[in-house]
């Protein structure tokens, strides 16, 4: 970004905000499309029983809570991107930060989605909130369900608004340089911000209280999703390991999908000496870092299987690797912490084609292992007589799964239009101000 | 006497610096300064207090962990349910609780006392300010009475300000 002035970093950005053509709304149509069939899948289940997935005793939890903990994950990037590397002055992240922001917000609502998903009766779901009834019931606060909800309304709550403090000044850049009802709309958006020193003062200080906050909520959250598994006493799931490890996965997988949505996005908006190959170079730096977390994590999870001396919990290690569910298991450990070794090379850090190929396997590969955790653990417990499989995804699980990647890139495709999708501010931070001296 | 105000247009940023010194030194009240960007330098110059915001957050924070934890302690004696022979309040998962509310609403605070500290929000935007100034440019507001004004232009003119008018447009 050498030699780029204040006033051509906001031409640049806002050109990404002009009338979009015919493409973006085939693609916003598509996505449309993806939601009313979700949609309609989850009235279909509402209106005939939960028994339309394919969620069986013993296994009571089936894709809703692998899509669950996946869109948990992904939102992850966004705080550590946003929030973590703020903190430690990485200046490489101030272009990714805003659309890792987005990301967050969209995939935490898209999560939060999928426990109401899996709820027979959605209706009376604010059973679940501590209000005080005439009954005089209360939400079990040692439960780690209930941690959940406190923790993803929690994070949701924060994230958004810590993506909406962030986004005040560029709001307030949009509404200068916009006419008509555009004007309007972000005049309010905006709150009428000037500038002022005053503002700067107190907003500076606020957002750095905001990243200090976000940085140990965005391990709580993750912990504590964890710990709907490690709380329970099935074998491959009562471990202490499970926390840093989900919280590995998470910012592993949402690392990658930070990659596989900002490389279109970087084209299509030409945005190459915005977000620039430095920029994807240290990404794929920090998901070396994460994969072999990653591939330590699973070693580890099977050696002290096999250490503890405990039969129930080796038979399960050894089911998941040679099992029915073996190749996802192998095929997992291929693309969560083998693929991502390919960065060591620099050619791969700093080719578009492999960054995207190896953040899309990741995808994948991180959803498999929510899948092999989820669903092999019940499935294989202490009693032979009570083990079973998973014989979905149905019909139904299938229609609501594209209605919630449907959902996340129809609210991703409004931002990118609507939003500034790199912080002009901050960008405006990063480059030496204008002196005459 | 009437007190009116004066607008400096800048360029450059040191330019506005060195125009806020002068400004200081000769006691002339500077209203406001507007910037596109944060900048350390300004509030120097200004010698603006660090911002209270974070007191107030962590006056949220404490409100959040007194909050969280006598919920869940108030919805525990409520019953007073004894399983497996365990207290009916117990400390461990509570601080999950106590943790997540302590977040909340420090950030809440955080962001409250921030709206309320900048004046935000505005329901149109003062007179003085120029989209520019969201750009490119930076500005400071004098205020000073008729008198002063001549001495005012020329201190900002001086500077290098690119133009000087009434603050009121």
């Amino acid at each position: 970004m050498q030699g780029i002035t204040y006033g051509e970093i906001d031409d640049k950005i806002l050109a990404t905000l002009s009338p979009p053509g015919k493409l973006y709304y085939l693609m916003l149509a598509g996505c449309a499309t993806g939601i009313l069939i979700g949609l309609a899948c989850w009235g279909y289940q509402i209106a005939t029983g939960l028994g339309v997935a394919g969620i069986l005793h013993p296994v009571m939890w089936g894709t809703y809570l692998i899509n669950f903990v996946f869109w948990v994950g992904i939102a992850h990037s966004g705080t550590l991107i946003s929030a973590i590397l703020y903190l430690f002055k990485a200046r490489w992240r101030t272009p990714l930060a805003r659309s890792a922001e987005a990301m967050t917000v969209f995939a935490v609502s898209t999560a939060g989605l999928f426990p109401l998903i899996h709820l027979g009766r959605v209706w009376i779901v604010y059973w679940i909130l501590p209000y005080p009834n005439q009954r005089n019931l209360w939400p079990n606060f040692q439960s780690p369900l209930v941690f959940d909800v406190i923790a993803i309304s929690t994070y949701l709550t924060v994230s958004l608004l810590f993506w909406y403090t962030g986004l005040i000044p560029d709001l307030a850049t949009v509404r200068d340089r916009a006419s008509g009802i555009r004007r309007k709309i972000y005049g309010i958006l905006s709150l009428g911000w000037t500038g002022s020193d005053r503002e700067w003062n107190h907003h500076g200080t606020a957002y750095l209280l905001f990243a200090a906050l976000a940085t140990p909520l965005v391990i709580s959250v993750h912990s504590v999703v964890s710990w709907d598994f490690a709380l329970g006493i099935a074998p491959g799931w009562h471990s202490t390991i499970f926390a840093p490890y989900f919280v590995a996965g998470a910012i592993h997988s949402g690392l990658a999908m930070v990659l596989t949505l900002l490389i279109p996005l970087r084209r299509i908006f030409k945005l190459e000496n915005i977000l620039t190959m430095h920029i994807f170079e240290n990404v794929a730096k920090t998901i070396v870092f994460t994969g072999l977390i990653m591939g330590y994590s699973y070693l580890t999870e099977s050696f002290i299987s096999w250490y503890s001396g405990n039969a129930t919990e080796w038979a399960i290690f050894h089911w998941r690797a040679t099992g029915p569910y073996a190749f996802l298991f192998w095929m997992m450990v291929a693309f969560n912490s083998i693929a991502p070794l390919a960065f060591f090379f620099k050619w791969a850090r700093s080719n578009i084609a492999p960054l995207l190929v190896i953040s899309i396997l990741i995808n994948i590969g991180m959803w498999y292992e929510r899948y092999i955790i989820i669903l092999s653990s019940p499935a294989h417990e202490f009693d032979p007589y009570s083990w079973g499989m998973y014989f979905g995804p149905t019909w139904v699980e299938y229609g609501i799964m594209l209605g919630s990647f449907s959902l996340f890139s129809f609210l991703f495709l409004l931002f990118a239009k609507f939003i500034p999708s790199v912080s002009m501010s901050e960008l405006k931070e990063d480059i030496p101000p204008p002196m005459r001296g | 006497m009437k007190n009116e105000g004066l607008i400096g247009v800048f360029k450059y940023l040191d330019d506005l610096v060195n125009a806020l010194e002068v400004l200081r030194k000769q006691e002339l009240k500077i209203q406001t300064v507007y910037s596109p960007v944060p900048s350390h330098e300004i509030l120097e110059t200004l010698g603006v207090k660090a911002s209270p915001v974070r007191y107030f957050t962590l006056i949220g924070a404490m409100l959040g962990i007194a909050t969280g934890v006598g919920l869940a302690i108030y919805t525990a004696m409520q019953w007073k349910f004894i399983v497996s022979g365990k207290p009916p309040v117990p400390r461990v998962p509570y601080v999950i609780v106590a943790f997540e509310f302590c977040i909340l609403l420090g950030v809440f605070w955080n962001l409250a006392s921030m709206w309320v500290k900048s004046r935000l929000p505005k329901f149109r935007v003062p007179p003085s300010y120029d989209p520019r100034f969201s750009r490119d440019r930076f500005g400071v507001v004098v205020l000073c009475s008729e008198p002063d004004r001549e001495k005012v232009k020329g201190i900002l003119t001086q500077a290098g300000a690119e133009e000087v008018h009434a603050a009121n447009g």
